[in-house]
């Protein structure tokens, strides 16, 4: 496979997370994770307008929003 | 240890208490795969009512039988190149079941915009499954891209117990679709470098 051009560090860094190859167990497989639950617990579910869930959750409290 | 790393060694003890039982009574892997599908409809069914906790414990469970089948094949000494095609094919209804319960939650609701998250989601799953198995026809190995089926599951599970079902579907189908585009690429680049088709 040729050489990839070389890329800046916030480049690198988001391509490495769009273009994943890293295997489960490593410090950034344990980032994502970490990301993608404070996506599903901390973003308000009104905000995502959740036919299941009602209330504006961790970041609704702290952003002054109503429960 | 990285954190997942300690969760999934946590998971391995009970798990290995029931792979031991079902070596010992003998269960043929590919049963155990079959019966992995049939709970999973169970849960779809529960998703489809609504019934998210219900669901989240019988997805549990039916993943114990998806996780074990292919551990104890091992240990019977039953490894089947069958058997992986059937594990496979059968994951793959399982997914399908799954977003179809989620699908036809939404209908009943009255929210096609959520039928359609659902949908798009359920699509780029299974091509996610669809680009490697092509792939891997054409090149050596196509193991890239993060969500793959472990993660799918896990997610859903999380949806269910906490019932944060919308976040989920989203991570779901914007992680498939990037998934689905790694996938594409990597194929795309080592096809390029691949000598023998520049020659072809």
């Amino acid at each position: 496979m040729k050489p990839a051009p070389p890329l800046s560090l916030p480049l690198r860094v988001l391509w490495n997370a769009f273009f994943w190859t890293y295997e489960r167990t490593t410090w950034q497989y344990d980032l994502m994770v970490i990301a993608i639950l404070a996506f599903v617990w901390l973003t308000p579910p009104d905000w995502l307008g959740d036919p299941m869930a009602t209330g504006s959750g961790p970041i609704g409290w702290v952003v002054g929003g109503r429960r | 240890m990285t954190f997942t790393g300690l969760i999934g060694r946590l998971c391995l003890y009970p798990l290995q208490l029931i792979i031991r039982t079902c070596v010992r009574l003998r269960i043929h892997p590919n049963v155990l795969t079959f019966v992995g599908v049939l709970v999973n409809i169970a849960a779809a069914w529960a998703l489809g009512l609504g019934h998210f906790v219900a669901a989240g414990v019988i997805m549990l469970v039916a993943n114990i039988f998806d996780f074990i089948d292919g551990k104890v094949a091992f240990e019977l000494k039953a490894v089947s190149a069958f058997g992986g095609f059937w594990d496979s094919v059968i994951d793959r209804f399982s997914d399908l079941a799954l977003f179809l319960g989620l699908i036809y939650l939404y209908a009943t609701l009255g929210r096609t915009d959520y039928v359609m998250v659902a949908a798009l989601a359920m699509i780029f799953s299974i091509m996610t499954s669809y680009t490697r198995a092509r792939a891997e026809s054409l090149i050596a190995k196509c193991k890239v891209g993060f969500m793959e089926r472990p993660e799918r599951i896990v997610l859903f599970m999380i949806g269910a117990f906490t019932n944060r079902m919308a976040g989920v579907l989203w991570v779901i189908l914007v992680l498939s679709v990037v998934t689905v585009a790694d996938r594409i690429i990597h194929t795309y680049r080592e096809l390029r470098d691949d000598p023998r088709e520049a020659v072809a």
